[in-house]
């Protein structure tokens, strides 16, 4: 091994067997490891400013700080639609136009005519044997009207704004 | 992997500061970045060559550290943690940002070094002239010098550090020395 070689091994500390015998003869490479060490040295003694330390550590908290405020930010629009949003379906449920009593069903309380009811009726009119007695039907609350040519009934119901009207036509019995 | 933790001569952790930093606690992670500030800022300052672009890649790597406190199960793994993303970010800066050097970094009081006031400036000089020196090394043997000859750290925790083999370490450290000693060899004797 040349003087090279044995820089390499030096630099590179690879503890090569036979280096420290070459050191001690070698005056060139005792230079070359003295100068290695020198730089090394110098490396390691460079120091830093405190005042450098301090002003990162702010940066840092100051950026995590900002962060922290800016998440706060954001998270308030998304309560505040969370809010509007309860509101909007709390009002539809509660708040929904109720009938006001007084006003008069449309006439479709005579869709929802049991057709059983007529039934009696009739029987009533075609046998005289078995009277249905209209007061068996809905008997405190029944008027009939009985007239020459049509039977009126007039029937209540549990709801005071509706009452059920039937003609009956005996003619045509 | 490497695996470096922190040892007797370290500042000791105390006991929940991990625990406490990952809670919100910024006492805490203030406390953290106290016992770990030396290693990174220096760590940067060696391999980007200027106070203002380390300073902002200490920043930018104890954010992440912050973002990822979950993440790390012990105290005792931040120290390689910080080396390996500390030369990650240096990196990506030496990719992105102008060099742009200023006489930041302080050389040793000569007067602390060595009586002889001769000696005690060529120490200084030589400081400036490895700093100078440092910067003209290619990346990666620059984080493998400043980790080896800076931080003190055995080829094997620089190999995890950089995701080398220990052979290749090796083999940038001896180059890097090697382009230290010819230039500080070459300003030297043109000054004597």
């Amino acid at each position: 091994m040349n003087c090279a070689d044995w820089e390499r091994e030096i630099a590179s500390e690879s503890g090569a067997a036979g280096l420290e015998e070459h050191l001690q003869q070698c005056a060139r490479c005792q230079e070359f490891a003295r100068e290695i060490e020198a730089n090394r040295t110098a490396l390691q003694q460079l120091t830093v400013h405190p005042a450098a330390f301090d002003a990162v550590r702010r940066r840092v908290l100051d950026d995590i700080q900002s962060r922290r405020r800016r998440a706060i930010w954001w998270q308030w629009p998304a309560a505040a639609a969370i809010l509007v949003a309860c509101g909007v379906i709390l009002s539809v449920v509660f708040l929904q136009p109720r009938t006001k009593p007084g006003i008069a069903k449309p006439p479709i309380v005579a869709v929802r005519t049991p057709p059983q009811v007529t039934a009696p009726a009739r029987n009533v009119a075609r046998t005289p044997r078995r009277p249905r007695p209209r007061a068996r039907v809905v008997p405190a609350r029944m008027a009939v009207h009985a007239r020459q040519e049509s039977l009126t009934v007039k029937m209540l119901t549990n709801d005071p704004d509706v009452i059920i009207i039937w003609l009956v036509d005996q003619k045509g019995d | 992997m490497a695996d470096i933790r922190l040892k007797a001569g370290d500042p000791e952790p105390s006991t929940g500061l991990l625990e406490r930093a990952k809670s919100g606690d910024l006492g805490a992670f203030d406390q953290l970045m106290r016992l770990h500030e030396k290693q990174v800022l220096s760590t940067a300052l060696r391999i980007l060559g200027s106070m203002e672009d380390a300073q902002d890649a200490a920043q930018e790597t104890f954010l992440r550290l912050y973002k990822s406190l979950n993440r790390l199960p012990d105290i005792l793994e931040i120290k390689s943690w910080l080396y390996r993303v500390t030369v990650n970010v240096c990196r990506d800066a030496l990719r992105k940002r102008l060099r742009h050097r200023t006489e930041q970094l302080s050389g040793p009081d000569p007067a602390s070094i060595a009586p002889d006031p001769e000696l005690a400036w060529m120490n200084q000089e030589r400081g400036r002239l490895v700093e100078m020196a440092l910067t003209t090394l290619p990346e990666k043997e620059r984080a493998a010098i400043v980790l080896r000859d800076v931080e003190g750290l055995s080829t094997r925790e620089v190999a995890g550090i950089l995701g080398s083999s220990e052979v290749t370490v090796r083999s940038q450290i001896c180059v890097a020395r090697g382009k230290l000693k010819k230039f500080t060899d070459r300003y030297l004797r043109k000054k004597s």
